[in-house]
């Protein structure tokens, strides 16, 4: 097995002498070195979306009254920090709460979710729409070994299926 | 009730609400509904359940071991047919419920792995082509068009937006036929992936796994939805929806009959309102 690590770093000038910064790394297996040239393009074009995507969200800058900071799932977590006004997941608002929900009750690594969200589908959670959303959520439960039979999936509706 | 409640038939204790089942449909609702009201209601408002027949078990089987292969792909794991022989023989012996094989069980096997195997060799799926979509639980709010909730399953989605269903069958199809007789299904699922991902699909295929004693694999592709299809389909939902307002469970005799797992419910019938 060969594996291709890529990392894409982004630093942006902001109003009042500030500056962020963002990078964000993975790690991608082959099964053979032909694949590397084609697998790295493809890492490169998707780390750059996610970079761009989320470091357009600029947070709190000094001199001005505190804005919600977009970067990395910081809502519900109960820790104090403000909940973001516009926190827009492509998602539906059930997805979102579902997701949050098994990452808390699992505790489990908010990066290694991204992580995993890139590798499935070279997008960030919150960039997944509906049917990816609902693919990253069957991934997390079995992973955590809380998937359900096909045929409860949809656990509270009558007769589904 | 109880009278259409035959021997070794398990119904639940209480039927499932009328106003419950009007909040969601699904494609197998629907061609439940379609084909027979009254089969509808014993399977989804009087929930009595038949034990599993040879041909549900091996399709399931065969289901079972596509969807470790589409995992697989979009795991990045390499292509391991010994894994998936495991999978298929686990599979096999989760039964459930004794079934009735007529002493054609080992048989039923060989073809079932050996469908599989032709559908690995023959399949148009690339080893390295990364689903868009595996095995996903969707729904679509049509609540803006006076209708349910659509809920469903989505078994593959292929790289580009191609939604794929698998089927096994005893005998190969003709293409107009199967397009014709999974449309419900096909349309549901068109309309589910426009729901979760905001595209219109590329297009649709039904992968028939054909268990002849050598086994085939036919393909049948069709195009994205069309307005057409979209309203017929709508219109059945309406009257899904009406149907059960009305409590319109009347039987539908036909070749259908000859394989249903309710017909001995259904002769008890003798015309009353439920």
């Amino acid at each position: 097995m060969i594996t291709l690590e890529a990392n894409y770093s982004k630093k942006l000038g902001l109003p009042g002498y500030s500056s962020h910064q963002f990078s964000v790394s993975l790690k991608s297996e082959l099964t053979d070195i032909s694949q590397a040239e084609q697998e790295s393009a493809r890492l490169y074009r998707v780390l750059q979306q996610s970079v761009d995507s989320n470091i357009q969200q600029i947070g709190f800058l000094p001199g001005e009254p505190a804005k919600p900071n977009l970067n990395g799932h910081q809502n519900g977590n109960g820790n104090g920090h403000h909940k973001p006004e516009t926190d827009k997941w492509a998602c539906s608002d059930k997805q979102r709460d579902l997701i949050l929900k098994i990452t808390d009750e699992n505790k489990l690594d908010k990066a290694k979710v991204e992580q995993l969200a890139m590798d499935r589908f070279s997008k960030g959670v919150k960039l997944l729409n509906k049917l990816e959303a609902s693919g990253l959520i069957e991934e997390l439960l079995e992973q955590n070994g809380q998937s359900k039979p096909r045929n409860q999936r949809f656990g509270q509706k009558a007769g589904a299926r | 009730m109880n009278a259409l409640v035959e021997n070794g038939a398990v119904p639940l204790v209480e039927p499932v609400p009328i106003e419950k089942l009007k909040m969601t449909v699904s494609a197998s609702r629907l061609n439940c509904w379609l084909q027979c009201r009254l089969k509808f209601y014993f399977r989804y408002v009087l929930k009595i359940t038949k034990p599993k027949t040879a041909a549900l078990h091996y399709g399931s089987v065969v289901h079972l071991v596509l969807q470790h292969w589409n995992m697989a792909r979009w795991r990045k794991q390499p292509f391991d047919l010994t894994k998936l022989k495991q999978v298929f023989d686990t599979g096999w012996l989760d039964q459930g419920s004794p079934i009735n094989w007529d002493g054609e069980e080992p048989e039923q096997k060989t073809s079932a792995w050996a469908v599989l195997e032709k559908y690995f060799t023959d399949t148009p799926i690339k080893a390295n082509e990364m689903p868009e979509a595996v095995e996903v639980a969707v729904e679509a709010d049509l609540g803006k068009h006076g209708l349910p909730v659509l809920i469903g399953v989505l078994d593959l989605v292929r790289a580009g937006g191609r939604i794929v269903d698998f089927k096994s069958a005893a005998k190969t199809p003709d293409n107009d036929m199967a397009l014709h007789t999974n449309g419900v299904q096909l349309d549901c699922y068109s309309i589910l992936y426009r729901e979760g991902t905001g595209k219109r699909e590329a297009g649709r295929e039904l992968h028939h796994l054909i268990k002849t004693k050598v086994p085939k694999v036919i393909i049948t592709e069709a195009g994205p939805m069309m307005e057409y299809q979209r309203n017929r389909l709508f219109r059945l939902m309406e009257d899904y929806v009406e149907g059960l307002d009305r409590e319109n469970f009347v039987p539908a005799p036909g070749f259908g009959c000859m394989g249903c797992e309710y017909l001995g419910n259904c002769r008890k019938w003798e015309g009353g309102r439920h």
